[in-house]
Parts: structure tokens; C-alpha cells; sequence
């Protein structure tokens, strides 16, 4: 997987190239838009991640000059502004996704991860999810672990879903937020802490290993492994 | 937003205008005609009568010298007729001057004695002997039959008096014809002045009023529009150039305070970002899975740093909603749905601390309101509630529909507000005692709600108990161009 990371701000890309990297991908980098422009075209990426604040010129100028120029890939774009001008909501319902600064690199990962695997084929989608023990039908939205059905809410078997789908790798709580309850909002109470402790001792029974595992400061996982 | 069509010409200001100004003018030009008729009118008349003075006078001196014979009557009556024939105007109208001349002789008696004129004479005599007519003082007569009053002088002879008479026609037509003349005049250049007058305000005040409406469509989105100028150098684009002077220098600092909003946020964010990536960077190297000991202050940083990041966004959004400048992308909500959902996601907190939570609502209830900030507002009140209640207490939200806005109350039976913050409850950085918030919780849901064109109260319920009323209009409307109904 190759990925060109278009960021001017020398701190913010070494540590983003060192994660990329750590996470798999053959990283590129260009620190303005015009080396932005020459990588794009000279070599075939998966994926980019643009910043808008770029020194030489506007972010979404250059994203439409790629996007011109036959550049196809998924782009993630990175925004200090707070509000997410229009022209991003643009691209983003062209199939390519935001975040603003400072974010969660979990959240980048999952975001880049999402972009990559593009849209499932409709009907193709799977009915069932399974993890480890964990079993989900997600037609009958019931789960069961050992075979054992668990009696879970609406609520709690949707933050099961989620977390079920993104197993093995790290979810924050903006993005259960978002993803789960369909809100960016920033707050300042355990709220989503609460349901994930409800949800865990649903899921986790006593003798049983524990599935879900908390990250302090970064969010939680669903184990694999 | 006052409509130019809506309204009847007949109630718009050009109207009154050009109506008050016609009519002053109509009634000065009257009063000026009246003056100028009666002067008109004086003048004529003095100059009848001196024609009639001097006319009697000769005829006396005629009737004086002639030998009183059979020759007498014709002699006199033909120098009358002669006479006739010089009248001031009788040329000008071209008419006949039969019947406009009388000559009258009376003897010492006072009876009849010659006759010259149209008809026999005697209604005339009658008319003279019932008034009395000095010698050589000219006096106005009627005469029965005759519509029009005569000019009468007399003149005493030898051998009785005798009398000249101008018939007042010519001069009464003269007069007429004057009115009538003045008044088609005085009508045409009134109804002229009027619409001069009407279209020329009408044409001012129209753009007047294009400069007021486009000053009332110049919301907070658009201080790019300009109002309308013209080329003409009046006082109305004195107004249209020196608001759109101000308008300049409105977007200038707007376009100054985004600047540095923008770059403020930008500065702090960059660094932010960097340093919440090295953190969680030698988090992931410390402990995966296991929550080493090491890893606490680690964890600990990223949460003040992400505490950090929300303060910082709040802030800048309750600074610029402040200035009327936070930018809104608008869409579709339920907030009915809004609020199950955040009941959802705030519930298990809730009954975790022993708090109910009551939803009132008879429905869907859609708006069109900036989603993110919508949902940032609720999620503030709720933290709210969640941070400051104790156990055993319910809050319960109602939300209803008022006309042409979303009416939701937010009301607990907790200790309710600090009496002391009471006052300043969406002042910036208030918060009461013992409070741990960054103090700009209501500031920030007083800012959202402005920005929308809503209000927000908030108080202590006289039960106990804090209670918050937020209303938002169900339609988009940014604030500023809210207050703008004519």
C-alpha cells in the first residue's frame, strides 16, 4: 500500500510518516503542493492525506488539480479550521472523508482503513460477524458469545457492531460517537466510558476472557487475538 | 423585510409629499389669481368709467349747445351711437356694442325726454329713479330684464340731466374668460407639478428604499453585497456610499477577526497536534495492552491536551458567535429524534449517578439548524446536568412547538443555580462555586442559539430547581437579519 502525505508542518509529518509506515504503508511525502503535484502524478498511490494549510497554496485547489490530472485514490483530508467549509463537505460526499487537528492517530488509522476498503458490494455484505467466541447476526440483531445469547439493548448491540467490525484495532470515543450515535460532539463526562463498561459486562462474564480492552487516553479494542 | 409592492401608491410617501406640495402650491397660485383678478377687475372698471366721464361730458356739452328742435333728439342720439363705438374693448371683442349703450335724457320733471339704447327705456329710468345716481360719480345699476348691471353716470344739463350707461358685459366677459383661462392653467400645472413632483420623490425614495433592503438583506453570511449607488451626487447616494464606507470597514474587520481566529487556531492546533502524536505514539510503545504504571501520565496529558483542544474550539466559537461571525452550515434536523438519541447516549451516564431523565415530546419536530452545533449545544447541557446534579434528582426535557420556533425546556429540581452567577449565567468564563467546567458551557449554548436567530433564558424554577428555555425558529435564520421587519 503506497500513500503520499501532503503536510507542511515538519513535527506533524514525521510522526504521521513513522505511524504510516509502522502501520504498513510505503510512505511518501511532500512538504508543498508543487512536490504534492509531481509525486501524485509520477507514482500510483492508494491513498492521501491532504492538509489544507499548505505553504505555496490552497489544499482544496490542489485536491481538485490532482482529482483533474487523474489522480483516482481516496483522499483523507486534515484541517486545522473548526468548521468544515462547504468545499469539503463537497469532497467529502465524493467519497473522501475529513478530520481536524489535533486528532486521534487511532482515528486516522480507522479513517484511512475505511477509505481503502471502499464500498462493499451491496447484498454481498455479511449477515454474521464473528470474533473469536463472539457471534453476531446482524439480520436478527441478536449476539451470542459461547454460544450463550446476550440480552443487549438497541443501543449496546450497534456499539457491539462497531466495535465487532473495526476487532483488533483501536476505536476512539469521537468515533463511536460519530459512527455509533451519528454525533462529533467533544464531551466532557464518561458518557461513552459508561456504555462501553455496561456493554463489557454483557459481554465479558465472569471466567470468560475479556474481549473488550480499554486503551487509557486513546479508546478501546475489540480483541482478535 | 417591507415590500415595495405590497403597499398602495396612494399610502407611500412620494404621494404625501407631492399631494402637500401640490396643494400648497395650488393654494399660493389661487391666492396670487385672486389678487391679480381684483386688480384686473379695478382696473378695467376705471377705465370704463373714465371713458363714461368723458363721454357725458361731451354729450352734455352736445345737449348744451344744441337748439332744443325736431333735430335734437337725432343729433344727440347719433353723437350716443358715435360714442358707442369708441368703447374700451368693444373692438377687441368684435361684438356689437347694441344694447351695451344706453343714453338717457330726463327733463326737469324727471320725466322721459330722449331715449337712445336698445329697448324703450323705461325700465332703465325706473332703475335709475329708484336709486339715486350723483352727478359725474360713475355707480353700478341693475336694470330689471337686463341680466347685466350697467355703469351709470349722470350729468345735470339745462334743461334737465342726463344719463350714460355702459352695459358691464364686456367686462364681466372679460373676467369670466380670464377665470376660466387661469383655472384650465391652474389645473394643468398643478396636475403637472404633481406628477413632476410625485415621480421625481417616488424615484428618490425608491431607492431609498432598494438601499434599505439591500442593507436588510446583508445578514452575516453575505457582507460582501454592497447597497445600490447611483451617479447623481445627491444626499441619497451620500447615504448608499457612506453605508457601503461602513459596510467596508464591517467586512474588514470581520475579514480581521477570521484572520485571526483562523491563524490563532491554526498556530495552536499544529502544535497540538504534534504533540498528541508523540504522546500517543510512546503510549502504543509502553503498553498495549496492559495498564502499565507508565503509562498513566502519559494518559493523563492526552486528556488534558484533548480538554485543551475542546476549550480551545469553544472559545473561539462563543468569540466569534459574539461578533456575529461564527459560519453555519445548515441542514435538516429532527430534534425530536436529537433528543431520544442524546437520552440514549446520556442515560446509562445518568442512572450511573442516580439521575432520571424525563423526555416530553409530542413528535417529530424538524428545523433546519446547523447539525454539528446543535448537537454540541445539547451534549453541553447535557454534561451539564450530568456534572452539577445530585442523586436522586430528574431532569426533564419538553419539547414543544410555538408558532414559528422549537420550544425546548430543560428544567431539573437539583439546587438550581448559584444565586450569585445568577445575573451573568451566559457571561463568558462565569461559573459557580465548585464547579470544574471551563466556565463556558451556557456561553456556548447562548452563542449557538443567537447565531440561529433563537433566544435562551435560563434561571432557578421557583420550586427549586434550575430551568433553561432555549427557542429556535423552525426555518433557518441567521441572526441579524431577523430583526429586519419593516
Amino acid at each position: 500500500m503506497r500513500l503520499l502525505l501532503v503536510e507542511d508542518e515538519l513535527e506533524i509529518q514525521s510522526f504521521l510518516r513513522r505511524s504510516m509506515e509502522e502501520a504498513g504503508f510505503d510512505v511518501d511525502v511532500a512538504g508543498d503542493g508543487r512536490t504534492a503535484e509531481q509525486l501524485a502524478v509520477e507514482n500510483d498511490h492508494d491513498i492521501l492525506i491532504v492538509d489544507l494549510g499548505l505553504p505555496d497554496q490552497d489544499g482544496i485547489a490542489l485536491i481538485l488539480r490532482l482529482r483533474q490530472s487523474g489522480v483516482g485514490a481516496p483522499i483523507l483530508i486534515l484541517s486545522a479550521r473548526r468548521s468544515v467549509d462547504d468545499r469539503v463537505r463537497g469532497l467529502e460526499q465524493g467519497g473522501d472523508d475529513y478530520l481536524t487537528k489535533p486528532f486521534a492517530l487511532a482515528e486516522l488509522l480507522a479513517r484511512v482503513r475505511n477509505l481503502l476498503r471502499r464500498k462493499p458490494v451491496p447484498g454481498n455484505e455479511a449477515t454474521r460477524l464473528q470474533i473469536l467466541d463472539l457471534e453476531l447476526d446482524l439480520l436478527r440483531r441478536e449476539a451470542t458469545r459461547s454460544g450463550k445469547s446476550l440480552p443487549l439493548t438497541t443501543q449496546e448491540f450497534m456499539l457491539l457492531e462497531y466495535l465487532c467490525r473495526n476487532a483488533g484495532r483501536v476505536v476512539t470515543r469521537s468515533m463511536i460517537l460519530d459512527q455509533v450515535w451519528g454525533m462529533r460532539i467533544q464531551p466532557d463526562t464518561n458518557v461513552v466510558d459508561v456504555h462501553i463498561y455496561r456493554l463489557r459486562g454483557k459481554v465479558d462474564g465472569p471466567g470468560q476472557p475479556p474481549l473488550i480492552g480499554t486503551l487509557r487516553g486513546v479508546g478501546y479494542v475489540l480483541k482478535d487475538r | 423585510m417591507s415590500s415595495r409592492t405590497g403597499k398602495p401608491t396612494i399610502r407611500s410617501a412620494a404621494w404625501r409629499i407631492s399631494l402637500w406640495a401640490t396643494l400648497a402650491f395650488a393654494l399660493g397660485t389661487m391666492v396670487v389669481f385672486v389678487f391679480l383678478h381684483r386688480f384686473v377687475a379695478a382696473d378695467l372698471q376705471q377705465r370704463s368709467d373714465a371713458w363714461l366721464s368723458g363721454e357725458v361730458e361731451v354729450l352734455g356739452e352736445v345737449a348744451g349747445r344744441t337748439p332744443n328742435d325736431a333735430l335734437y333728439g337725432q343729433i344727440v342720439s347719433e353723437v350716443a351711437k358715435l360714442a358707442g363705438r369708441e368703447l374700451p374693448g368693444a373692438t377687441m371683442s368684435g361684438r356689437s356694442v347694441e344694447g351695451s349703450v344706453f343714453f338717457l335724457q330726463t327733463g326737469m320733471d324727471g320725466a322721459l325726454r330722449l331715449w337712445v339704447g336698445a329697448g324703450r327705456g323705461d325700465t332703465h329710468l325706473q332703475a335709475i329713479r329708484s336709486r339715486k345716481v350723483l352727478a359725474g360719480q360713475p355707480m353700478d345699476l341693475p336694470v330689471a330684464g337686463v341680466p347685466v348691471p350697467f355703469r351709470v353716470v349722470s350729468l345735470p344739463v339745462p334743461d334737465g340731466r342726463i344719463y350714460l350707461g355702459l352695459s358691464e358685459r364686456d367686462e364681466l366677459r372679460v373676467m369670466a374668460k380670464l377665470r376660466l383661462r387661469f383655472v384650465l392653467l391652474w389645473l394643468l400645472i398643478n396636475l403637472l407639478g404633481f406628477g413632476i413632483v410625485f415621480f421625481t420623490t417616488r424615484q428618490m425614495l425608491n431607492h431609498v428604499l432598494k438601499i434599505s433592503e439591500a442593507a436588510s438583506g446583508i445578514g452575516l453570511g453575505d457582507l460582501a453585497t454592497r447597497v445600490p449607488t447611483s451617479r447623481r451626487n445627491d444626499e441619497v447616494a451620500h447615504l448608499a456610499l457612506t453605508l457601503n464606507h461602513m459596510l467596508d470597514r464591517i467586512e474588514r474587520s470581520m475579514h480581521q477577526l477570521h484572520t485571526i481566529t483562523g491563524s490563532l487556531a491554526h498556530d495552536l492546533r499544529s502544535p497540538l497536534t504534534a504533540i498528541r502524536g508523540q504522546l500517543e505514539r510512546s503510549l502504543s510503545a509502553v503498553a498495549i495492552d496492559e495498564q502499565a504504571e507508565q503509562a498513566e501520565p502519559i494518559v493523563s496529558a492526552i486528556e488534558e491536551l484533548d480538554r485543551l483542544t475542546e476549550f480551545l474550539n469553544t472559545s473561539l466559537d462563543v468569540a466569534e458567535a459574539k461578533a456575529d461571525a461564527l459560519r453555519l452550515t445548515p441542514s435538516d434536523i429532527d430534534l425530536d429524534q436529537l433528543l431520544v438519541a442524546m437520552g440514549d447516549l446520556y442515560g446509562p451516564s445518568m442512572a450511573e449517578k442516580g439521575l432520571q431523565i424525563r423526555i416530553r415530546s409530542r413528535g417529530p419536530l424538524r428545523i433546519t439548524a446547523d447539525a454539528g452545533l446543535v448537537h454540541r449545544l445539547l451534549a453541553n447541557l447535557f454534561d451539564n446536568e450530568l456534572k452539577h446534579l445530585s442523586v436522586g434528582c430528574t431532569v426533564t426535557l419538553e419539547l414543544q412547538e410555538q408558532g414559528q420556533a422549537a420550544l425546548l425546556l430543560l428544567s431539573d429540581d437539583g439546587s438550581g443555580f448559584d444565586p450569585e452567577v445568577l445575573p451573568q449565567l451566559f457571561a463568558h468564563r462565569v461559573k459557580g462555586k465548585g464547579s470544574h467546567g471551563h466556565g463556558l458551557g451556557l456561553a456556548f449554548v447562548e452563542a449557538v442559539v443567537r447565531a440561529h436567530g433563537g433566544s435562551v433564558t435560563a434561571g432557578n424554577r421557583e420550586g427549586g430547581g434550575a430551568l433553561i428555555s432555549l427557542s429556535l425558529p423552525v426555518a433557518f435564520q441567521p441572526h441579524g437579519t431577523l430583526n429586519v421587519k419593516a
